[in-house]
């Protein structure tokens, strides 16, 4: 293995050129021995070479860190190598199961185009010249560039963008940030505004998670359960039911502008025009309350602003029921959400008489224009059927009772770095909106407080909607620092490359996606040593910290982040609930123990249980306490809010129409002469944390077409084909009022007429990116800080026409 | 085998299970274009209907194991068989690459290798060293996992017992998460599949060519 970086990040090199050039090296396995040019007709004996023995089997417990969903896995390793990645049994949330990024992230350990170690830009930044250095060398580096900018440009110098990282790395990154001094944390992850809705009408400032698996129905509004939800494992789980209690599985009814995988196969589809997935809501709304379907009761008990309100001068403002009766009546609903009347009245029956019925909300109802009070809207079913803090109904989750860090220290120049304004500046009305976006303009813009630029599980000049603000405030940015195992496109631009070691090889901890119920804390340890020179990222904090000296170093004096990962356990040893991981069998029995108010202890010594939760997998609490009033609402009265003050407040401000749920008529923009076609990105399963698609078997593994194979492909009704004189299969430009992308043209019905679906973000097989969301023209929403993702109208040409 | 397409939600899983743990080569993109890349287990996937009335149906498509296979017949080199415990095998040694045997599958579950496997050096480290590489020039097909059967069974000697329903599962059956893909013997009435394979639901492919499959399909109930 090289040591260092020379020669393996080559930058010049394509993802095409690393897999088909590095490749052919069929040395394993008696292969040598074959003919090359003429064996068609003849193949010999395999052999096995002197000395041949069978290897060493091994299996080991780890969690998958490849997607948000931080699924349980067992590592099969053979004299060290790990050969086969499979689910964990014992795993709470994925019981076993995996997805195929999970097992084909085997290729992501022994990929070839891994950076083999540290490396430093020479000449020109982005110029692909790179020097190869050492850990040690690449550490000093860093610690003197941080040292010296802190003492002499101050400590908010130093920014961070971190792309989905929760748990411990997050902890840790904050905790660096705060002792060095920087208010500068950029989240560049999956901001959805859910968490804003949530804020605004319980005062519980979470995103909501779903109790699937003990639903009787799923009314999903928009959200990718089976492809790129948060966890598409909770979702198959609950999908495929219990085999035990006599195979009850809830029914599942996917509301979508798109026939999406989840679409194809829940087991009804509701099709509706692009943005107006709350109007339907509302529609059923309309319908529930007029039938007195509606849980009366828990609404009178339990929620604000559902009847009308008269204030002291005895003006009436109108409440929820008001709103919901006079404008959305089913015929309207049906005009503008493109549903026949008689299947909103069936719907909404059907929610209304289901036992367990919950309505999710998805990225593409608060994508929308409007988005927040789309979100809201959606919820508000919920609300109407007393669905929360059930049984199968909308839950607020709990984190694991981890032992806090230590407190940061703080010395004086980090007391006054962080009392500056964040260079991102201040966020929308609520929520904090797409921080890096607002981040990159304001450097772009000439905010050149930043010296130091780290990315972590960031890239986002092939992520962002704003790249252009990207390339040009990296242009200002003096020191770029990248912890990307892979020479993604931002991490070309950088100046240091420190590359973490990837999942399967470094120890992290796995807190529960935000959808699951339950507190889960899975643990992720090494499958496998390191493939690369690479250091793991948590190791290198902890390193910098520790050189830095002084109040950073007191703040993070942790030998190891394995270290740090134990300490924190310790809470979850000493807290006398919940369990390690176990058969579904055994959680049912600690849950009914703990309901009883009984907890058994499994071990009475911290390193019995240490090793025991590794080798299990983590820990996790099945028990939901749902009489406790704090999991329904935590505002100043106790209450559940519909007609949220603070909203009309935001609304007002922006100058928009100051009652909620009004003007929720989704986009009925008549598209532009020259871009006729609306465009819808959406994110494809294989690639749905973002992350560049490595995998060469992920690159085998259709969408809804198998013969769709590395290609990147834009979805197009039949008609819409015919009517522009396209060909299918052939290469087309996806161009809208701000830039062009290429993708292969699929023929596909069950795509509207008038719109393209897009999948996010692939790559051509030459390396050439395939991102949507640079083609989004809408302007931001106000309230939520989000672009809308469904607002941009674009154009096909024929590649070769139009060049 | 028995799949039941009710609860398949074409997530893929199988098909880069089964991609790992038979170390299935990856074709470039152009002879994919082609249509040479390999899939033992392949998720087909068939469209009806216009939006928004659209449906679809999964059907994860391994290999038939026919009990009166089609490919057997026409090789002239018997380097596919029909085992005693009902698998289809391939002995690549043997193997010609007439493609007879391509070509009379009804399934279209064979797959030629026009090229070597091409594998870096770092890729070598996770090819599973139960199940050897084809080399250029011969068919592979799904095998059932055959080596896992092997294991299972001496495993199962080794330990002077019979073997069990849960000893022995291929890759796809074993990762599906919503356990859609049911494996057992269906000469065994306590196995699963041994009654399954008599529900209503069940069917199976292109029965009327008399192949007799050993895959059935539980259909969609929605
Ligand atoms: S769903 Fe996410 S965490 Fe689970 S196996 Fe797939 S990539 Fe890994
Ligand atoms: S793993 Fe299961 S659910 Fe996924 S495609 Fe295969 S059979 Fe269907």
């Amino acid at each position: 293995m090289p040591a260092t970086g020379e020669g393996n990040g080559k930058p010049g090199l394509t993802r095409r050129e690393f897999v088909w050039t590095m490749g052919a090296a069929a040395a394993a396995y008696g292969l040598q021995d074959l003919p090359d040019e003429n064996g068609i007709f003849w193949s010999p004996e395999p052999k096995v070479e002197l000395g041949w023995a069978p290897g060493l089997e091994e299996f080991r417990t780890s969690t998958c860190l490849i997607c948000p969903s931080r699924c349980g896995i067992r590592g099969r390793l053979v004299d060290g190598r790990l050969v086969r990645v499979v689910g964990n049994q014992l795993h709470p949330l994925s019981r076993g199961g995996v997805c195929p990024r999970g097992i084909a992230g085997l290729q992501m350990v022994y990929h070839p185009e891994r950076i083999s170690g540290p490396m430093v830009a020479e000449g020109a930044r982005g110029g692909g010249n790179w020097r190869g250095v050492s850990r040690d060398e690449a550490l000093t580096l860093l610690t003197e560039r941080l040292r010296a900018s802190r003492t002499v440009a101050g400590p908010e110098s130093l920014a961070l963008v971190a792309g989905y990282c929760a748990g411990s790395m997050q902890a840790l990154w904050h905790q660096f940030l705060r002792s060095y001094g920087s208010p500068n944390y950029v989240a560049d992850d999956y901001a959805d505004g859910t968490d804003c809705v949530m804020g605004l009408m319980h005062g519980i400032r979470r995103r909501p998670a779903y109790d699937l698996e003990q639903a009787s129905l799923v009314l999903s509004f928009g959200a990718p359960l089976f492809e790129s939800w948060w966890s598409p494992l909770q979702a198959y789980v609950a999908f495929g039911g219990s085999d035990e209690d006599g195979g009850q599985r809830p029914r599942f009814i996917q509301v979508d502008a798109r026939f999406s995988r989840t679409a194809a196969r829940t087991q009804e589809w509701v099709g509706v025009k692009p943005g107006t997935h709350s109007v339907l809501a509302l529609g059923i709304a309309y319908v529930l309350i007029r039938n007195d379907l509606h849980d009366a009761d828990f609404l009178s008990r339990h929620v604000a602003g559902f009847e009308d309100a008269v204030d002291g001068a005895g003006a009436t403002t109108e409440g929820y029921r008001s709103l919901v009766l006079r404008n959305y009546r089913t015929e309207e609903v049906s005009a503008v959400t493109g549903v026949p009347v008689e299947r909103i009245t069936a719907l909404a029956r059907a929610f209304g008489s289901s036992p367990a019925p919950v309505a999710v909300c998805g990225a593409d109802v608060t994508q929308a224009p409007n988005g927040l009070q789309a979100g809201m809207a959606v919820h508000s079913l919920n609300l109407l059927l007393g669905r929360v803090n059930r049984p199968g109904g909308v839950i607020f989750g709990k984190d694991p009772p981890l032992a806090p860090l230590a407190s940061p220290v703080l010395d004086d120049a980090a007391r006054a770095g962080l009392t500056s304004q964040p260079v991102a500046g201040p966020g929308p009305a609520f929520g904090t909106g797409d921080v890096a976006s607002r981040f990159a303009r304001a450097v772009a813009a000439g905010d050149g407080r930043v010296e130091n630029l780290l990315l972590y599980y960031a890239d986002p000049l092939a992520s962002s909607v704003h790249p252009e603000a990207w390339r040009a405030a990296l242009a200002r940015i003096p020191f770029v620092v990248s912890f990307s195992p892979y020479l993604d496109e931002t991490t070309r631009h950088a100046d240091l490359v420190l590359p973490d070691l990837v999942s399967f090889e470094r120890w992290q901890d796995a807190p529960s996606p935000a959808s699951y119920p339950y507190p889960v804390w899975g643990v992720a340890q090494p499958l496998v040593e390191p493939q690369v020179d690479g250091i793991a990222t948590g190791d290198a904090v902890l390193a910098v910290a520790s050189r830095l000296g002084g109040s950073v170093a007191q703040s993070l004096a942790y030998p190891s982040f394995e270290e740090l990962l134990k300490e924190r356990a310790k809470g979850l040893f000493e807290i006398r609930r919940g369990m390690l991981f176990a058969s579904e069998f055994e959680g049912r029995h600690h849950r009914q123990m703990e309901e009883r108010g009984w907890w058994l202890r499994e071990h009475d010594e911290f390193e019995e249980f240490w090793e025991d939760l590794v080798d299990r997998g983590g820990w996790t609490d099945l028990f939901h306490d749902f009489t406790d009033p704090a999991g329904i609402a935590q505002t100043p009265d106790g209450l559940i809010d519909l007609m949220p003050e603070e909203l009309t407040r935001a609304l007002v401000a922006n100058g928009l129409d100051r009652t909620p749920y009004i003007g929720l008529t989704g986009d009925d923009a008549v598209p532009p002469a020259d871009f006729p076609l609306r465009l819808m990105p959406y994110r494809v399963s294989t690639l749905a944390s973002g992350t560049l698609s490595l995998e060469r078997w992920l690159a085998e593994v259709p969408g809804l077409f198998p013969e769709t194979l590395w290609y990147p492909w834009v979805e197009v009704h039949p008609d819409t084909v015919r009517t522009l004189g396209l060909e299918e299969d052939t290469m087309v430009w996806i161009s809208s009022s701000r830039g062009r992308m290429r993708a292969r043209l699929k023929v596909f019905p069950g795509t509207a007429p008038g719109n393209v679906c897009v999948p996010y973000r692939l790559q051509h097989p030459d390396g050439e990116l395939a991102n949507p969301l640079q083609l989004l023209d809408g302007p931001t929403d106000p309230l939520t800080g989000l672009a809308p993702w469904f607002t941009t109208f674009v154009r096909l040409d024929q590649v070769g026409a139009v060049d | 085998m028995v799949i039941d397409l009710d609860r398949c939600t074409g997530c893929a899983a199988c098909e880069v299970a089964c991609k790992s743990e038979n170390n299935l080569a990856t074709v470039s993109p152009e002879q994919a274009e082609m249509g040479r890349a390999m899939s033992w287990m392949k998720v087909i996937s068939e469209v009806e209907g216009e939006f928004p009335n659209s449906t679809l149906q999964f059907f994860p498509r391994p290999c038939m194991h026919c009990d009166n296979p089609p490919c057997v017949k026409v090789c002239p080199v018997s380097a596919t068989y029909l085992g005693e415990d009902g698998i289809v095998g391939q002995i690549y040694a043997r193997c010609i690459g007439c493609r007879y045997c391509a070509n009379a599958c009804p399934y279209t579950v064979k797959y030629f290798n026009w090229y070597g496997p091409e594998w870096s050096e770092s890729e070598l480290q996770h090819l599973n060293p139960d199940v050897s590489v084809r080399p250029k020039g011969v068919i592979e097909k799904c095998t059932f996992c055959h080596h896992r059967l092997q294991k299972a069974k001496e495993d199962a000697r080794a330990e002077g017992r019979e073997l069990r329903e849960e000893d022995f599962q291929p890759a796809c059956a074993e990762i599906c998460p919503t356990r859609a893909i049911i494996f057992g013997d269906l000469d065994d009435p306590t196995h699963r599949v041994a009654t399954l394979k008599d529900d209503p639901r069940s069917m199976r492919l292109m029965e009327e060519l008399g192949t007799e499959p050993k895959v059935y399909y539980l259909r969609s109930r929605a």
